[in-house]
């Protein structure tokens, strides 16, 4: 094969390339594809490296000789503040979510993500919550509390400028984007893999990846949570963290690292993936102990979320649960042993071919490993309080990111680095470059341990000459420098590629994954046909696959109607359930993360109504987006002969979208629980809580506004129900019933709330009241204004017997008021009385 | 019950291992802030008491669990998708059998409180 | 066996220059750098010399699992393995991963618990020793507050303690959350607004050491430096009289 673009049936990918292509020149920005936007996130995501690198330097800099003061205290503060925001929010996170969004559908034989224009809306809530922290810096008002922002440090009171809003703003902003992430990338791996193709037989890389996006989807959350929190207290001072008003600083820290721990999973399960499929391709064998591999990603997904209190050791938690977390924080290293001896069996088993990727899988093995066994002495309490807060840890945390992320990732780049452009890379350029960052890298960090144990803490913008520091603060100094020169030899390299590499023909490593058999670079439509697979290794088992894929050989080839399609299958066998209908460009998602960036922009400079009428304008946009949808004409109209075997998912009753609610629902419901942890947190240990002798809200409004809410959820149901089983007589009507309920419901809730006199600025109790009230509307309100759209499109012909999918969607989200609802009246009205009452 | 076959056996024995975790944190917490039993005692207290029965219940549970996977995987006539759950499934329980009784052994060490 | 050759070249290869490596750094460090003002691995208290044994204990055996990885891994990339069947595949498979995967961190787990647990327990204030002397500390933007409050005694980023007993710092912060760190005594305790908590600080010889807060506090962060007396416990009534006088 000497042409990588080389077509059979040229007219019949022109057909496709239609439907499929991004817009030309600056009409661009509406693409939704996923190719387009992977790469766009891992462009911006290599950007924003750069930046935090150079704030790195700076650091270092200013510590390579004591007593220096080319930073001041103040400039200090702002650079590894925002150097730690900056490399872990704006570029690890999102640089493997971009890597997911590209290789995932090409991976499971798919044409895109199943919700184009979510990548969209994210990729563009993460540019411009990027841009707006990375803005801070240049008006000299950058948060400077640390990356984890520990109150009462970044309160109102000793955190007076604009610092810490453009922290919790901007991280809350660009989050979107790894929610929008971590949702469509789990729905698309279990529902749009190619038909055939169970779980069993997914490519290692999509059960990490899956493991991935479920973590981001419990995970997140709490930092949302916290940061709303805190930006209430800074903003409308809401005290939830204030001891003297009742509330307590720990629940920040239980809030932040119940995310944060998690997160150094989210980002080494990508990473390993990375690796894990890496080494089978270069031992030219399959990897070895398939099964244990999905165990370790099952496992490590859960533990990681038992292990937020060790970065809590040292603030005077009984020791007997710091004992917990101790040994759960060991035990995580086991499903890590796990994966480290599957490769090594692998390699260990095959005849292993000497390349650049596999020599940064190599730096990768050498740095985390060392990396890892520190940390299994951080999990020591005894010794974690000696070194807490050192730069040892320091050490240890970039033993940890840099060799469990940055190194397996460039290797990822260097590999597929055929994909994106179709050229190889030089190998001199490259290994010399790889020299450098190992070098440099072990440099800085290998001394940084003994700096640590010499007792130099994190954090401190000097130090004093003659304490043991000052030769291995200048090493480490050097080292950063070394490093430096060799990312920019690998940047240099990649970008010379672009130019001078050799064409490197389709499948260049001889790989077994589906990704190889596009072209390279690919077509926006990933696949001409889409075959059926019932194998881990397909370009291994049927190597034939990469010509009759281009011609057209297998399935969903008509694209006579405009649309753009995939096949939905089933989630655990693979069979083949329906068509997916997918959506071309769009405006939409830009417009309204352009909108949503208007919101955050007036909430850091306090103009309210602006901020107010953002939110209108998201509104409209989002509400318009989801108007685009089923049967509309923009999406895929009623025609004469539609296609029933396998029919399009917006004619049935399950398909993606319902999927996709459930999955956000749950996160949706991590959100909920975490505020009730921080309920019951502060009643039980905030040391000046105080529950009101007599509680203000009416209980009987409440009661009563829950069940004409439960009569509305009722009536849902049973609409839905007789829809799918095709009754649709009185549907419209019923949805008209439905609102009104629900419009009833909301106005005494509100009613309710008025005339409680809640004074949620002076007591932590009511300003957790007043949140879950807020809460409590959104959703009512939200479900109920869906439900007024959803009758309408029952009018206009775009939801009825034939098109039951959009009111099954919406299903789920009543479910949930209800459930959310009946909860907080019984746990934030009743509980606290019949508390009192018993004791 | 849910069959040794299923999917669901997957996270099964994590889920338990989770809502054990929660309890044993919390239950420690709320157990310290309502009736913290002092520090004298040692870790012979009805706290520690407490969360050592839980987690010895726990733990035998997820053993149980894990036997029966395993039991289901050998079945001649399961089919090779099943097997996989079920095998799978069978270390799952198995680890979390493990994690349980790894992370309650300070139960038997430390008194609660201090 | 011809394999065996090989693996012991490599592992020889491996170590030769590297202990020689390690060996220098231990001199070094022994020669000049452990001995810094707020080294922990010069250590001057008993909380802080059982973490510095644990410290080298722990140095020892992962560094050992450390270089047996990479080991491995070299001989995996360069060897040659012939024709494995699946089968052979699998068994060394399952070897590997319960060996290495399951034992290994096991056995580790195990034995580091085991050392840690009753090291932590040491560490502990327990109130058993409840007639030990009581220090209140707290933490301002930026200097510690120090009380004696049974003596009536108030100083400012200066401890005075007995040599050779416990004492306990209680600590407790006004504004933001710092940490009271004296590397070279004991491990580090954090200050909360709203919270009391109490580290055991013990000197096992007069002398001065040297604190400072470990946790991010804010502008002056790296100025948060204190010192630690510790007297003969004559010496300290004495000093505790004539402080208690001037105050």
């Amino acid at each position: 094969m000497t042409d990588s673009q080389g077509h059979d049936g040229g007219a019949q990918h022109r057909r496709l390339d239609a439907v499929w292509a991004n817009w030309p020149g600056w009409r661009t920005l509406a693409a939704v594809n996923h190719t387009s936007i992977g790469l766009r996130f891992m462009l911006t995501g290599v950007f924003f490296f750069l930046v935090g690198g150079v704030l790195a330097m700076l650091a270092r800099t200013q510590l390579a000789l004591p007593a220096q003061d080319i930073l001041s205290a103040d400039v200090y503060n702002q650079v590894f503040t925002m150097h730690g925001t900056v490399m872990m929010f704006l570029f690890a996170i999102p640089v493997l979510e971009g890597l997911a969004l590209y290789m995932i559908p090409k991976m499971i034989g798919a044409r895109d993500l199943v919700f184009p224009r979510i990548s969209s809306l994210g990729y563009y809530c993460y540019l411009f919550g990027g841009l707006i922290i990375l803005s801070s810096l240049f008006v000299g008002q950058a948060p400077d509390s640390g990356w984890f922002m520990y109150t009462p440090l970044s309160s109102a009171e000793h955190a007076p400028g604009m610092g810490s809003d453009f922290w919790l703003l901007g991280i809350t902003f660009v989050e979107i984007s790894a929610m929008a992430a971590g949702i469509e990338l789990t729905v698309s791996i279990l529902r749009s893999r190619a038909p055939g193709m169970t779980l069993r037989h997914m490519p290692i890389f999509c059960w990490y990846i899956l493991a991935m996006a479920l973590m981001i989807v419990f995970g997140f959350p709490p930092l949302i949570l916290a940061s709303v929190l805190l930006e209430l207290e800074r903003a409308a001072g809401m005290p939830f963290f204030e001891v003297a008003a009742g509330g307590d600083p720990i629940l920040w820290q239980h809030l932040f690292w119940l995310f944060g721990h998690p997160e150094v999973y989210i980002i080494f399960l990508p990473a390993a993936a990375v690796v894990s499929t890496l080494i089978p391709v270069f031992a030219q064998r399959p990897i070895v102990g398939y099964r244990w591999l999905v165990l370790a990603i099952i496992v490590t997904g859960f533990i990681s979320f038992g292990l937020w209190v060790h970065h809590m050791f040292t603030i005077g938690i009984p020791k007997l649960a710091q004992a917990f977390f101790s040994v759960a924080s060991m035990l995580v290293a086991v499903p890590t042993a796990i994966q480290l001896f599957a490769w090594l069996a692998t390699l260990w088993t095959g005849r292993v071919i000497r390349s650049l990727p596999m020599l940064w899988i190599f730096g990768f093995l050498v740095i985390f490993v060392c990396g890892g066994l520190t940390g299994v002495m951080l999990a020591l309490v005894p010794f974690n309080w000696q070194v807490h807060d050192t730069h040892f840890v320091v050490a240890h945390l970039h033993y940890v990111v840099v060799g469990g992320m940055l190194f397996p990732l460039i290797a990822g780049f260097y590999y597929w680095l055929p994909h994106f452009s179709g050229r190889m890379s030089t190998p001199v350029l490259g290994a010399l470059g790889f020299w450098l960052t190992f070098i440099g890298f072990n440099a800085t960090f290998l001394l940084m341990h003994l700096t640590g144990l010499l007792g130099m803490p994190r954090r401190v913008y000097t130090y004093e000459a003659g304490l043991g520091w000052d030769w291995l603060n200048l090493l480490s100094s050097v080292g950063g420098f070394v490093m430096a020169a060799g990312i920019a030899l690998v940047l240099l390299d990649i970008a010379l590629h672009f130019r001078f590499g050799r064409p490197a023909g389709r499948n260049p490593w001889n790989a077994d994954t589906l990704e190889w058999a596009t072209n390279t670079p690919p077509a926006p439509y990933n696949f001409a046909s889409l075959p059926a697979l019932d194998t881990r290794h397909p370009l291994w088992r049927q190597p034939e696959l990469l010509q009759s894929i281009p011609a057209g050989e297998h399935g969903l080839t008509d694209i006579r109607h405009g649309r753009r399609e995939t096949y939905g299958t089933e989630a655990v066998s693979g069979r083949l359930r329906e068509v997916i209908h997918l959506p071309g460009n769009s405006w939409l998602p830009l417009l309204g993360a352009l909108m949503l960036a208007v919101v955050c922009v007036s909430l850091l400079v306090r103009i309210y109504p602006m901020a107010l009428l953002g939110v209108v304008g998201a509104a409209v946009f989002l509400l318009r987006w989801g108007w685009e949808n089923g049967a509309h004409p923009r999406a895929a109209p009623l025609t004469a002969n539609e296609p029933d075997n396998p029919p399009l998912h917006s004619r049935t009753c399950d398909g993606p979208g319902l999927w996709g609610m459930w999955v956000t629902l749950m996160a949706n419901g991590t959100l909920y629980l975490s505020l009730l942890f921080g309920w019951f947190y502060l009643w039980t240990a905030a040391p000046q809580w105080t529950t009101p002798e007599t509680l203000s809200v009416d209980r009987v409004a409440m009661v009563a506004a829950g069940l004409v809410l439960t009569g509305a959820v009722v009536a849902y149901g049973r609409l839905v129900r007789a829809l799918c089983k095709g009754r649709a007589t009185f549907l419209a009507g019923g949805l008209l019933l439905v609102t009104t309920l629900g419009c009833l419901h909301l106005a005494v809730v509100l009613w309710a709330l008025l005339g409680a006199g809640l004074t949620p600025t002076e007591h932590a109790h009511d300003a957790m009241l007043l949140v879950m009230f807020l809460y409590l509307l959104f959703h009512a309100g939200l479900a109920t204004v869906l439900s007024l759209l959803q009758a309408l499109r029952v009018r206009l012909g775009y939801v009825g017997v034939r098109l039951p999918y959009e009111p099954v969607v919406l299903r789920p989200l009543w479910l949930y008021t209800l459930a959310v609802y009946w909860l907080s009246v019984a746990l934030f009205l009743f509980l606290p009385a019949a508390w009192g009452a018993g004791g | 019950m849910l069959q040794a076959t299923h999917p669901f056996q997957l996270v099964a024995g994590l889920l338990v291992w989770a809502i054990w975790f929660v309890v044993l944190y919390a239950g420690l917490s709320v157990g310290c802030a309502v009736a913290p039993p002092a520090a004298e005692q040692g870790d012979l207290n009805w706290l520690n008491g407490g969360l050592g029965a839980i987690s010895l219940a726990t733990t035998l549970l997820l053993v149980l669990a894990a036997w029966r996977c395993w039991q289901a995987a050998a079945v001649p006539s399961v089919d090779r998708q099943g097997a996989f759950f079920a095998r799978l499934g069978a270390a799952i329980h198995g680890v979390s059998a493990l994690a349980t009784a790894a992370i309650a052994i300070p139960v038997v060490a430390y008194p609660p409180c201090v | 066996m011809f394999a065996h050759r090989r693996l012991w070249s490599a592992v020889a290869w491996l170590t030769r220059p590297r202990v020689a490596v390690l060996a220098g750094l231990a001199h070094v460090c022994l020669l000049t750098g452990c001995a810094g003002e707020y080294s922990t691995l010069d250590p001057a208290g008993p909380s802080a010399l059982a973490v510095s044994w644990l410290w080298w204990g722990m140095l020892l055996a992962f560094g050992l699992v450390w270089f047996a990885v990479i080991g491995l891994w070299l001989l995996a990339v360069r060897r040659d393995p012939g024709d494995v069947s699946d089968a052979q595949a699998q068994r060394l498979q399952n070897r590997w991963i319960i060996g290495g995967g399951l034992v290994l961190p096991g056995v580790s787990i195990a034995v580091l618990l085991a050392f840690g647990i009753p090291v932590g327990h040491g560490m502990l204030p327990l109130s058993a020793d409840e007639d030990v002397l009581r220090i209140e500390v707290t933490g301002y933007q930026w200097y510690w507050q120090v009380e004696y409050p049974d003596a009536g005694v108030s100083l400012e980023d200066e401890l005075h303690i007995p040599a050779g007993e416990p004492v306990h710092i209680h600590l407790r912060s006004n504004d933001v959350i710092r940490s009271f760190w004296v590397p070279r005594l004991a491990g580090k305790l954090d200050a909360i607004p709203g919270h009391e908590n109490v580290l055991k600080l013990q000197a096992d010889q007069a002398g001065v050491y040297r604190g400072l807060c470990a946790e991010f506090c804010g502008l002056l962060h790296a100025d948060m430096g204190f010192t630690v007396e510790a007297h003969e416990r004559e010496d300290f009534e004495q000093w505790l009289s004539d402080a208690a006088r001037d105050d």
